[in-house]
This record gives structure tokens, sequence and C-alpha cells, in this order.
């Protein structure tokens, strides 16, 4: 039975990712090429001399590209851009597309991955607190999903595309984590507690990170224009939500026709 | 969400928390693997997916 639970859960993540990944295909990731073409610009083309371009591009590749000065300024000359050189990271470093597969394929396959994952955390936390996903309010599930990984996280990390100035990769995704634990928190307390303190407990858990808040940039000039900004985030927002909407009602969809169903 | 109990779920209160706390664990693995490992093979394979969903990337 528990298998059973879980596999349901698998299986409506599976769904869910493969429906994200046309959405995404379809508006997020022509912006993300869009913004590719700016990325890594701005150091050898405006400001060749000076240091903080450089640190800029440093910071946004810090996974990837060599912590050192000298990294960065070779990073910065290099002709190929740095999303250019994701793709042959592999003759530098372990990088590159697992198991030799096409940047569409990469992408999918990491959208089933994340959708199993969202998935089987969203069915977690309706066993755990006692309240089942059905047909009938998957939607709401979904939407509480989506307030309290994307939406509520994003009012301190806005989504990044490519080239964006952004603070140290560890602290956001610090940040990141805690808002999101804390908001799927603090949405529990509100939305599920009737007594009065739980919701004050819980609205002061949401607001918390928010009055916190999220790791900045020091510098945030960019190369990406700003009107292919906003439409991303926007995009990249709205495709979360359809994408949490989807989940939650395949999830009920299936726990009433197959889990526990009498 | 509010006017369902749990009563309706199939499973006993045990079942329930050893299914939920499995699930929880099992996708907060994979969630992380796709979306926040600091790994340059992940990174690369899942880039537009972590940007998509705006993990934060680079």
């Amino acid at each position: 039975m528990i298998v059973k639970t879980l596999l349901a859960a698998i299986v409506a993540g599976l769904i869910a990712g493969v429906f994200m990944t046309a959405a995404q295909e379809m508006r997020v990731v022509p912006l993300i090429l869009h913004a590719e073409k700016y990325e890594g610009e701005a150091p050898a083309a405006d400001q060749p001399a000076t240091q903080e371009p450089a640190a800029v591009g440093h910071d946004q590749h810090s996974s990837l590209i060599g912590a050192s000065p000298l990294g960065a300024a070779l990073s910065a000359l290099s002709p190929v851009t740095p999303a250019y050189a994701h793709e042959h990271e592999g003759e530098h470093e372990e990088g590159g597309i697992m198991f030799g597969l096409s940047r569409f394929s990469g992408t999918l396959l990491a959208n089933l991955v994340t959708g199993a994952g969202f998935s089987l955390l969203l069915a977690g936390v309706s066993l755990v607190i006692g309240y089942p996903i059905t047909l009938a309010n998957g939607a709401l599930w979904g939407a509480f999903g989506w307030l309290a990984v994307h939406l509520l996280p994003a009012i301190g990390l806005p989504p990044e595309l490519p080239g964006f100035p952004a603070a140290e990769l560890g602290d956001r995704q610090v940040w990141w984590a805690a808002t999101a634990l804390l908001s799927a928190v603090g949405l529990y307390l509100l939305a599920l507690r009737r007594e009065l303190v739980a919701k004050v407990v819980g609205l002061a858990l949401i607001a918390a990170p928010q009055i916190y808040g999220a790791p900045q940039p020091l510098d945030i000039s960019s190369n990406v224009p700003a009107v292919l900004g906003a439409e991303f985030a926007v995009a990249a927002l709205a495709t979360t939500l359809a994408f949490w909407l989807v989940l939650g009602v395949i999830s009920g969809f299936i726990n009433d026709r197959f889990v526990n169903a009498h | 969400m509010a006017t369902s109990t749990a009563s309706s779920i199939s499973l006993s209160l045990n079942d329930r928390l050893v299914a939920g706390i499995s699930a929880l664990l099992i996708g907060a693995f994979l969630v992380f693997g796709a979306g926040l490992a600091n790994s340059a093979v992940l990174h690369d394979t899942a880039h537009d997916t972590r940007h998509s969903y705006g993990f934060p990337c680079h």
C-alpha cells in the first residue's frame, strides 16, 4: 500500500514533468536562449580593463569556472560565451550533459526528475499532515505548492536568466530552500489550522525570510535587456503555476481512482 | 482542502507516516539533485530546467 501510494505520486510527477517540458519549450526556453547571447558579453565588449564586470561573470559561473581571479579574467577574455562553454565543459571539468543527451533531452530528464520530486514532496506533506489530495482539492494543493516553492521565494530571488547578476550561489540556495520550507509550514498553519495563534505564527513564518532578506548582488549591471528579464520572470512563474496545478489535479485524480478507491 | 479528513485515507496512521516521510525524503533528494546539487554534469543537464523553475543557478 505504501509502495502504491509512492508510485501514484511518481506517476503524477512524471506526467506533470512532461507537461512542464512542453510549456517550457514554448514560453521559457526561447527567452533563455535569447539571454545567453548577451551572457558574458559585458566584460569583453564594454569595459575590458575594469575589475567588476569580470567579477560579475565569475560570480555567475562560480560552479563551473575556477575561483581564481585569473580564471575570471580568462573567462572574460574568452570569445566563447559561458553559456556556450557549458556544453563543452567536459574538456575542462566533469561537466557536460549526462549520457551524451541533447540539450532538450537533458531538460526533459531534469523535468521528469523534478516533477517526480515535487510530486513526492506534495504527497509526503499530504500523508504526514493527514489531508488527502483528491480530484476536488488537487488544484488547491497545487496552488499552495506553487506559492511555497515558487512565488514566495521569488519575492526575494526572482527567476533569473543566464547572465543576470546574482549573489554567491551557496547563499542564495540556502535562502531559497529555507524560504520554501518556512513558507510551506507557514501556509499549512495559515490555511489548515483553526487556531488564531497558528494563523499568526504561520504569517510570521512566511514573512520572516522576506524580512531577513535574500542575498543580493553588489553590482546589478547586466548586459541582458531588462524587458527580457521581466518577460522571463513572468513566463517562469506562469509555467510553474501551470505545472503545479496540473500536478495537483493529476495527483488527486490518481489518488481517487487508483489509491483510495474502495 | 479543509473539508477533508484523515479518516478517508485508507492507510493506518503508522503506514501513513512511513509513506509520508519516505515520500518527503525521496522527493527532497530528487529535487535537490535536479535543482540544487553543485555538480557540473547535473547543472549542465538540468540547466534550462533550473532556470525555468527559478532555482538559484550559476
